[in-house]
């Protein structure tokens, strides 16, 4: 396990520079670019427009704006890191604490349909490798080309107007009913009713790409002669798949997804704004319609960091699952 | 690489690719969405900015056949000119010039009320209306001794016999002109519902309008004229407006504006988005990769270590924030797009250019003292071009989905029509509770039909020039 932890360690100080240069990049984009290039001054927004001009200098010292660009950044970088994400302009509530109540609800959205669009891209890539050849087969092929060119939240929104409007089956908006039903039996029952939809945009998404990435593994694995041998050794055609081409598969379908986790992320923004779901993509979407530039900041903070930590527990997935990484 | 010699024009390109049955379609769907793109002006029978050519929320003109939409109204649009009114009244003097009516009250010994009236018969033979609006223009000038009054009345008489009265003058007893601006009526003025005695909340065409029928536009002018003093009245020619109800190719949206000219101009701007957008990416792909499997070493390091970075970023949360602190306009947008999408190019560029670097052809140019630029863009830039011509055509798809995502979520460049934009207001506008299908279905079929075209033409490129490298990017 020493192999382990020193490839652990190495990779995160590879992740935290990556952290860091997302973090420069942010502060470049965000604070350096609009204030000091383009003369847009985002605490205009904050200010009481009857304040003098003393107040107004006043109140900028007193947020550290008057100081150099390098101080301002360390500022920024340990208020972001402490959990000080400001305050909204549009709310004045702490932005860490709204974004406390949203968080889970993205997390469970998104760990959810990540999980099973996994699972049923092994189904289905399993079946499609097993069926190569046959019409089932190329007939996924080839709809995988209008997959590629069908955008996210247009399926978002076809799946909205049939099952949300015209049949009327699911929820239109929201993730809980208002009120929220007492009984927490049915509290579940009602959050996975209004997460049916969402969900299912999401593993739609997905699971065409994940489908014909794990049928091109498995049929590059089926013909290794490892297959071949333990075919000889009559071992039935389920161990093989289960005990020896599945184990062979994992390691690149986990650097796929995690090479897919920030569209993941971007898709979870549209994808929540459609469905109203009460989670931190939305948010991102309503405080840009309302100029609410700490929420923007500190969701987009927020989303670096949780799409940095998944790279991090999928290096970690992958060095469990494929012993010879560590030694790279 | 041994079939890229034949393909240095773009015609041989182009019959190669048709050769095949998916590159055929898509060059002609593509071809297809380029003259749209290109002819946009004359295609479209409007300007993507033209508002309340319509009643708000039409549906198509073509739903006619179907029976339950045979009534709907159509747009009625009329300028009512001096000779097409029935007049009739006890004018001193009554004139037709240039559309103008121009009528002069002069008593004929001691005070005298007299009346004008003028009538135009409007046949209206569809289902009710919601709204209607209009504008009168009239000049009135009072001369001699005070204490003349005149006033002008606009009524719609219906066929049941109900008349209703849409404007009133009020008592004029100086000289006013209402010419520049003219009157101007409108069925929404809440005003003028309560005054009729109606609820706010009534649509008074639909109450006014409510049968078919003979209706009479009829505009009354009363004079009480003083002795030893004369009124005159011009009055102009009336504009009538019930916007319809069915509309167009597409129908209107809420504005009353044509959703198929959207349509139509949606094809441009998804065109220059995917394209430019591409181009840029592939450039900055092409750069970053060259130099870092050229160089190697710590320049290859630093570049590929910015490179991995920008990809390991969440693109939407990104691009939303910048457009929040920095503004929206098609062209950041194209940059933008541009400037977060050329990782995977740069990556498979720099695999591409390392393995070309040991090469022995290069190896005996540098022996033969040629300089890095020569072999650069003598021996290796060559090498990449079937490879660029395959990411330039399947980038695009990428750059229209995604400014139509960042257009649906409102990140666009508000002035530009785009199907992005389009959906965008579908959605918050109320064309989904509605069930207005023939708003929301289009664009998407556009978008995804449009992104199709591409990717058929890049992966048959890909299998013409059938190179050692995919530049297939991950799915």
């Amino acid at each position: 396990m020493a192999g382990l932890a020193k490839y652990m360690a190495k990779r995160a100080i590879d992740r935290v520079m990556v952290l860091f240069v997302a973090l420069v990049l942010q502060f470049a984009l965000l604070r350096v670019l609009p204030y000091y290039v383009l003369g847009i001054d985002p605490s205009f927004f904050f200010m009481n427009p009857n304040l003098t001009n003393e107040q107004r200098e006043l109140i900028k010292k007193a947020f550290g704006l008057d100081e150099p660009l390098h101080a301002q950044f360390v500022k920024y970088v340990l208020a972001l890191f402490t959990g000080n994400l400001g305050y909204s302009f549009y709310t004045r509530r702490p932005v860490a604490a709204e974004l406390m109540e949203r968080l889970p609800n993205t997390v469970i959205l998104l760990g959810t349909s990540t999980v099973l669009t996994i699972l049923f891209g092994l189904a289905i890539g399993l079946m499609l490798a097993m069926k190569r050849g046959t019409k089932i087969d190329t007939a996924f092929i080839s709809a995988s080309v209008l997959l590629n060119s069908f955008p996210t939240f247009y399926l978002g929104l076809l799946l909205l107007l049939v099952f949300g409007f015209y049949l009327r089956l699911f929820p239109l908006a929201g993730s809980v009913s208002r009120p929220p039903p007492s009984d927490p039996v049915l509290y579940v029952a009602d959050f996975l009713w209004h997460m049916t939809l969402p969900l299912l945009t999401l593993i739609i998404v997905g699971v065409g790409g994940y489908a014909l990435l794990i049928r091109s593994l498995l049929i590059t694995q089926l013909g290794e002669d490892y297959i071949v041998t333990a075919r000889a050794k009559g071992l039935d055609e389920r161990e093989i798949i289960v005990k020896h081409v599945l184990r062979n598969v994992l390691p690149p379908v986990i650097t796929i997804v995690a090479l897919a986790l920030p569209g993941i992320v971007s898709g979870a923004v549209i994808t929540e704004t459609i469905f109203s779901w009460y989670g931190v993509g939305r948010w991102l979407f309503e405080a840009s319609t309302q100029f609410d530039y700490p929420v923007v900041q500190g969701v987009l903070f927020i989303s670096i960091l949780l799409t940095v930590m998944s790279l991090y527990i999928a290096d970690l997935l992958i060095a469990l699952a494929d012993p010879r990484v560590r030694l790279r | 690489m041994s079939t890229s010699g034949a393909f240095h024009s773009l015609t041989g390109i182009v019959k190669s690719i048709a050769r095949y049955k998916k590159g055929m379609l898509g060059l002609s769907l593509l071809l297809a969405f380029v003259m749209v793109g290109v002819f946009a002006d004359f295609i479209a029978p409007h300007k993507p900015d033209e508002i309340n050519l319509a009643g708000g929320y039409a549906v198509p003109s073509w739903f006619k056949v179907i029976p339950q939409y045979r009534d709907l109204p159509e747009n009625i649009k009329l300028r009512i000119v001096g000779s097409e009114w029935k007049a009739e009244g006890d004018c001193s003097r009554l004139t037709v010039l240039h559309g103008w009516i121009l009528c002069e009250f002069v008593p004929e010994g001691g005070s005298q009320s007299s009346a004008l009236s003028l009538v135009y018969p409007l046949e209206y033979p569809y289902s009710p209306p919601k709204n209607f609006y209009g504008e009168i223009a009239y000049n009135v000038t009072v001369t001699g001794e005070l204490g003349s009054t005149v006033r002008v009345r606009l009524y719609i008489d219906a066929p049941n016999g109900k008349s209703y009265q849409i404007y009133d003058s009020g008592a004029i007893s100086r000289n006013l002109t209402r010419v520049e601006p003219p009157v101007r009526f409108d069925s929404r003025d809440v005003p003028l519902k309560l005054a009729l005695g109606f609820s706010p909340h009534d649509d008074l065409g639909e109450k006014i309008f409510a049968e078919k029928g003979l209706y009479k536009l009829r505009i009354a002018v009363y004079a009480r004229v003083v002795e030893g003093s004369s009124v005159k009245i011009a009055l102009g020619p009336v504009y009538f407006n019930i916007p319809g109800l069915a509309y167009g190719v597409l129908g209107t949206d809420n504005l009353g504006g044509d959703l198929f000219s959207h349509l139509i101009h949606g094809t441009r701007v998804s065109l220059i988005v995917g394209i430019l957008a591409s181009v840029v990416s592939v450039l900055l792909g092409l750069v970053v990769g060259v130099v870092a499997g050229y160089k190697g070493g710590v320049v290859d390091q630093v570049l590929m270590f910015f490179t991995d970075t920008l990809m390991f970023l969440p693109l939407i949360p990104l691009l939303i924030a910048v457009s929040v602190f920095i503004g929206k306009s098609l062209y950041l947008t194209i940059f933008l797009i541009a400037l977060f999408s050329w990782m995977g190019f740069a990556r498979n560029c720099r695999a591409y250019v390392m393995s070309l670097r040991e090469r022995p052809f290069v190896e005996a140019a540098r022996a033969l003292g040629a300089s890095d630029v020569y072999i650069l863009f003598r021996h290796i830039l060559p090498q990449l071009t079937p490879v660029v011509y395959i990411t330039l055509v399947l980038n695009v798809p990428g750059a229209i989905l995604l400014e139509s995502s960042l257009s649906f979520l409102n990140l666009g460049d508000p002035r530009v029509p785009s199907w992005g934009r389009m959906l965008y207001n579908a959605r918050y506008s109320g064309a989904f509770s509605r069930l207005l299908w023939w708003w929301i279905v289009p664009p998407g079929v556009m978008i995804t039909l449009l992104a199709m075209s591409f990717v058929l033409i890049g992966q048959t490129l890909d299998e013409v020039f059938n190179p050692k490298l995919r530049a297939r990017r991950l799915v």
